[in-house]
């Protein structure tokens, strides 16, 4: 019978599986009952260890491919930390060591009362040590025993200090960052971006650490290795910043401080008092400008490319890779004012002025308050308004007016040697701006702020000056890819209410908002605050005719691994990979309404800044802001349109004037916009207007730049945080009748 | 509450097609209930070998292996309700599709120049070896029932090992020994119970390590499967990184001692000291976790399963059925020793899954058709 067969069978199979279930049963009984303590002792002995395997730091290039930060291999002598926890033991390693790495006992006592780095390794005594020396140290095992020589990386800079505010810094992991980088998987002795792109792209520079898992006995040596995974480094970042264009910017800038150092303000007779006191009886005749800092950007307004970013006082970034000692550090840094010894924010190095700076912009905002009284409909561009000199506000009641409860007459700037307000006549929007008549825009905000017929459904109630200017990005950050920009702000009455609390204006003055503040604010005074880079988005979208973009800083990121040129301090940019598609057509913010009509108004008046005419008035021709300085200008450079503007600054006194210009290019074949402001330096046709002038015949090719050179090693002996730059050709300051002297 | 439950006295013929003998009435329950108590035994172990391991989602491995148990449970129902004489008619399409696949993949593999042992198909990495277990078990089981005689002859004998043969040889070329282990296996338990002869199993055998061997000297072996073999044959060779993870695995399994450390208190799986534990040794979390209990619980949940199955080897109403139990009950059998025993150390380290409880998608529905096949056998035992 087959079943019976089969069935037998089926009992051979059931037999087999008795019996491997009954080898299994066994072993396992073994195991978990006999073997327990065996196996758990193994456990307790075996340990893992996991040391990072650190990538290399992604490079930063500028738009040419010039290396501005690199990594450089060097040889460390590290010392395991077993063999100098003794102080005896340590005394005695460090003196034989100190000879042949030439570094002295005390300094490797320093590196270990303070351990920068690689606790995991062991003490670091010394880098960048010769393949000889170290080759020398290996050999002399017997006299120098685990003592080890590792390959590290140090970040270097090889075009430092040009454009270190941009490219930045790095620097430890301090206590408040801990945790958000211990959260990423840093190691608390990594070196980490501080500031500029070093900080703003910190994860995509740094890379992905890998890592090797060691298994080790007890006696902690290294058993096998249990798991390898390699790190990924990190990316190349290019930036949009020219080199050429920033040496220059940084040069001009400096050269044009220093050059405002050497002359004075004048403090004159004030004519009220008929000619017998100066305006300010406690300072002298004459008040040297103290120009102490300033910044330029240049910026493609087509793509919002920024070619150069320059801030002046400026600084070396190597200081921060020269592992430096003694209170060296914090003497270079320092802000201290040696006359009054208080902190002086003038002097400070490491803050980036043309995207951190808060500034007044004075009479450069003028544009955007001609374009919020077009837009509206409050003016038309032939409306015509008779400047006398003076404005008096028209929506205040005459008894406080002429109780002196209330500010209601607002003077022009003085005019040229009478010490009086200036008169121009009848002007409209496009003279307004070329002979910046402060009268014709104090109406304006007084006017919009009051005005009546306008629906506050659509314009919001009194502010429709600040939603029109904030449509240029005025009181908002750009969103440009550098770390701590500045917000700016617009005046209004919750603002006035915020500083009051916080004591940057008295209470009384926080308490609501009023046609006087709307007056200052038309005119770029008052609570109006901006940067540098703000004021050139601002510009760059009235050249653009509308278009507010996002300032680009970062060109391209690529692969780890770009190549380098043949030409030294060059990368290959032909054989970079890139890692993400380059954005370069630009990032439109917005688009805002902008008729042509209205541009061409502003155009004009900006135009005739550079050019003239200025307006023949009763008193005598008055020529425009920009004329005489713009005179020599070659027909051959870019043609440009811009606006001065002269800041005031505390107590009003003329040497604490602020120098602003902001200029365009009105040729479509090279779309740059540049700004300049110098700190209390004067009016904005003395400092900022040549700066910027010189900046556009340097982009035309007007003028001699000196070449890009790799820089010479730093001197750690300097005392200043940065070597001076200097303008070799100053000729592009000058102008008619110019008062700016030429530099040796 | 009470009428719901009791029945109306006018639906009393309700059910009158329903005989006895219908297929939907004869489903082995107490094969079903311990299959699913395995499956969800999976999900929990694969919870506690993966989630430390996942930083961003602890549930991601055991959401999926849930997925593929719901997968499973389809394909399952599918087998169960077509009558395996079904299966049986198309066993030679299906066996041959296996084959080109196969092949294919093998092409693909030597084109690519890298070991190529499944199809990226997006969501799922489809394994044909893992087709190929159920195609030639129905193909193998298929062909020997034609002969309905109580010993297979001798030419029917080498029939049956050249269908065995081909995917065999096409899965070590992969390399996938483990899964061709299984293949082989599941051929020994069919041809035994159809009656070759102990010398025909003998031969068997004996083929089977020499393939191995030829594998071996070809160089179609993984160096890592080479090292993880001369390792056990090589004892003093412990300590290498090649067998760090059976190494673990035995601590691990060891010093859970009589009851466990507890759920998710076992440190070496918490730790990920034994890398792709969910997949290769899930007993050793078993046994950290639960101990000697928990591993003799789960051995005897295989048991039971492996007694229904041979249970229904023997209620098979034809020659086709027995062998159909007798394949699964031996893929079963073995995939189960030969896991559990390299977590034991006593055979080498292969990286065949533990049936229902190892994380992994292929394996898991695979298992899922097989018991719907023998489930199929017992539904239709009385036709």
């Amino acid at each position: 019978m087959a079943l019976d067969k089969r069935a037998a069978r089926l009992g051979v199979l059931a037999l087999v599986a008795t019996m491997l279930f009954g080898v299994v049963g066994t072993r396992l009984w073994f195991l978990q009952t006999v073997e327990q303590e065996t196996l758990q002792a193994e456990v307790d002995l075996t340990k893992r260890r996991t040391v990072q395997l650190l990538p290399e730091r992604g490079r930063i290039f500028d738009s040419d491919g010039r290396i501005l930060a690199d990594n450089e291999r060097m040889l460390s002598v590290v010392l395991p930390w077993e063999i100098i926890r003794r102080a005896d033991d340590r005394e005695e390693i460090f003196r034989r060591v100190s000879g042949w790495v030439d570094v002295p006992v005390e300094e490797m006592e320093r590196r270990f009362d303070n351990p920068q780095e690689s606790p995991l390794l062991g003490l670091v005594v010394a880098d960048d040590i010769d393949e000889r020396t170290a080759t020398a140290l290996l050999e002399r095992v017997e006299d120098f025993p685990e003592l080890q020589v590792v390959e590290r990386t140090r970040r270097v800079y090889p075009y430092a200090p040009l454009a270190s505010h941009v490219v930045g810094y790095m620097g430890r992991i301090t206590a408040e960052t801990q945790e958000v980088y211990e959260e990423r998987g840093y190691e608390l002795n990594e070196r980490v971006g501080k500031f500029g792109i070093e900080l703003e792209k910190e994860l995509e520079l740094r890379g992905t650490p890998g890592y090797v898992v060691y298994e080790v006995d007890k006696f902690s040596r290294i058993v096998r290795t249990i798991e390898e995974v390699p790190p990924v480094n990190g990316r190349d970042i290019q930036l949009t910043i020219d080199l050429d264009q920033q040496q220059y910017a940084e040069q001009t800038l400096e050269t044009m401080l220093k050059l405002r150092r050497q002359v004075t303000a004048s403090n004159g007779l004030d004519p009220e008092t008929n000619f017998e006191e100066r305006f300010f009886p406690d300072f002298p005749k004459e008040v040297p400008f103290k120009a102490p800092a300033g910044s330029v950007v240049a910026m493609n307004h087509d793509n919002g490319h920024v070619i150069a970013l320059a801030s002046y006082p400026t600084f070396d970034n190597r200081w921060f890779e020269a592992d430096l000692s003694g209170g060296k550090f914090e003497e270079l840094f320092d802000v201290t004012d040696p006359e009054t010894g208080k902190a002086d924010p003038d002097r400070s190095t490491l803050v980036n002025r043309a995207i951190q700076g808060r500034y007044n912009l004075g009479s450069t905002f003028k544009p955007f308050v001609a374009y919020s009284a077009l837009a509206t409909g409050f003016m038309g561009v032939n409306d015509i308004y008779v400047d006398e000199g003076t404005y008096r506000m028209e929506t205040v009641e005459d008894w406080k007016c002429s109780s002196g409860l209330v500010r209601c007459v607002f003077r022009n700037a003085t005019c040229f040697g009478t010490g009086r307000p200036c008169v121009y006549g009848p002007v409209d929007i496009e003279l307004s701006l070329a002979v910046s008549s402060d009268a014709f825009y104090y109406r304006i905000g007084e006017q919009l702020l009051n005005e009546e017929n306008f629906d506050p459904e659509v314009y919001g109630e009194g502010r429709l000056l600040q939603d029109n200017v904030s449509l240029f990005s005025f009181g908002a950050d750009t969103g440009i890819d550098l770390p701590f920009e500045f917000d700016g702000t617009v005046p209004d009455a919750e603002l006035k209410a915020r500083y009051a609390e916080l004591g940057v204006i008295s209470e009384a003055e926080g308490d609501g908002y009023f046609s006087g503040d709307n007056v200052q604010f038309a005119i770029g005074q008052g609570l109006l605050s901006a940067s540098p880079l703000q004021l050139a988005v601002g510009y760059g979208t009235i050249a653009n005719g509308g278009f507010v973009l996002k300032p680009e800083i970062i060109k391209a990121v690529y692969q780890p691994g770009t190549p380098d040129a043949a030409e030294p301090g060059f990368a290959d940019i032909s054989k970079a990979i890139l890692a993400e598609e380059p954005n370069v057509r630009g990032e439109l913010v917005r688009q805002i309404p902008f008729a042509q009509e209205w541009r061409d108004a502003i155009n004009r008046g900006l135009r005739r800044v550079i050019t003239g005419p200025g307006t023949n008035t009763r008193t005598g021709y008055r020529s425009t802001t920009g004329e005489k300085l713009f005179f020599y200008y070659p027909d051959s450079a870019i043609p440009i349109a811009g606006k001065t503007g002269t800041a005031q600054g505390a107590n009003n006194y003329p040497w604490n004037d602020s120098s602003a210009f902001a200029g365009y290019s009105i040729d479509r074949e090279h779309p740059f916009t540049v700004t300049a402001y110098l700190e209390k330096a004067g009016y904005g046709s003395q400092a900022a207007g040549p700066v910027v002038k010189c900046m556009f015949m340097q982009l035309s090719g007007a003028v001699e730049a000196d070449p890009v050179v790799l820089s010479d090693p730093l001197n750690t002996e300097a005392i200043s945080p940065a070597g001076p730059k200097t303008l070799s050709d100053t000729s592009c300051f000058a102008g008619r009748f110019s008062q700016v002297q030429i530099a040796e | 509450m009470t009428t719901f439950l009791s029945r109306r006295p006018d639906s009393g013929l309700g059910n009158i097609k329903a005989s006895p003998a219908d297929p939907s009435r004869n489903i082995d329950w107490v094969l079903v209930t311990v299959q699913f108590a395995l499956a969800i035994i999976g999900f929990f172990i694969v919870f506690s070998t993966s989630r430390t391991r996942v930083i961003e989602d602890p549930y991601a491995f055991a959401t999926r292996q849930v997925v593929f148990a719901l997968v499973g449970i389809v394909v399952m129902s599918i087998v169960m309700a077509s009558d395996y004489e079904f299966w049986k008619d198309r066993a030679r399409s299906l066996y041959t599709l296996t084959i080109i696949t196969l092949v294919f993949l093998v092409l693909l593999g030597v084109a690519s120049g890298e070991d190529r042992i499944s199809f990226d198909l997006g969501i799922i990495n489809f394994q044909p070896a893992e087709l190929a277990k159920f195609t030639t078990l129905l193909m193998l089981a298929t062909y020997l029932a034609e002969e309905r005689s109580e010993e297979v002859s001798y030419a029917r004998f080498l029939g049956g090992l050249i269908i065995v043969a081909i995917p065999a040889v096409l899965v070590i070329i992969q390399p996938d020994l483990g899964s061709a282990s299984v293949i082989v296996s599941i051929a020994m338990g069919v041809l035994l119970v159809a009656g070759a002869k102990l010398r025909y199993i003998f031969m068997i055998s004996v083929l089977a390590v020499a393939t191995v061997g030829a594998a071996f000297i070809g160089g179609l072996v993984n160096s890592y499967q080479e090292a993880r073999i001369l390792a056990l044959l090589n004892p003093a060779a412990a300590g290498t990184d090649e067998t760090y993870q059976a190494d673990n695995a035995m601590r691990a399994l060891g010093t859970g001692g009589a009851w466990g450390k507890g759920w998710l208190q076992g440190p070496l799986t918490n730790d990920g000291d034994i890398p792709v534990m969910w997949a290769d040794f899930p007993f050793a979390a078993v046994g950290e976790q639960f101990g000697l209990a928990g591993c003799a619980a789960l051995l005897v949940l295989i048991g039971v399963a492996l007694l229904r199955i041979w249970r229904i080897a023997h209620l098979s109403r034809d020659l086709l059925g027995t062998y159909i139990c007798a394949g699964v009950f031996t893929m079963l059998l073995w995939q189960t020793f030969q896991n559990v025993g390299m977590t034991l150390k006593i055979l080498p380290v292969t990286g065949l899954p533990l049936p229902f409880i190892s994380y992994g998608g292929s394996g898991l529905i695979v298992y899922f058709a097989m018991f719907g096949l023998v489930q199929s056998v017992h539904m239709r035992r009385m036709r």
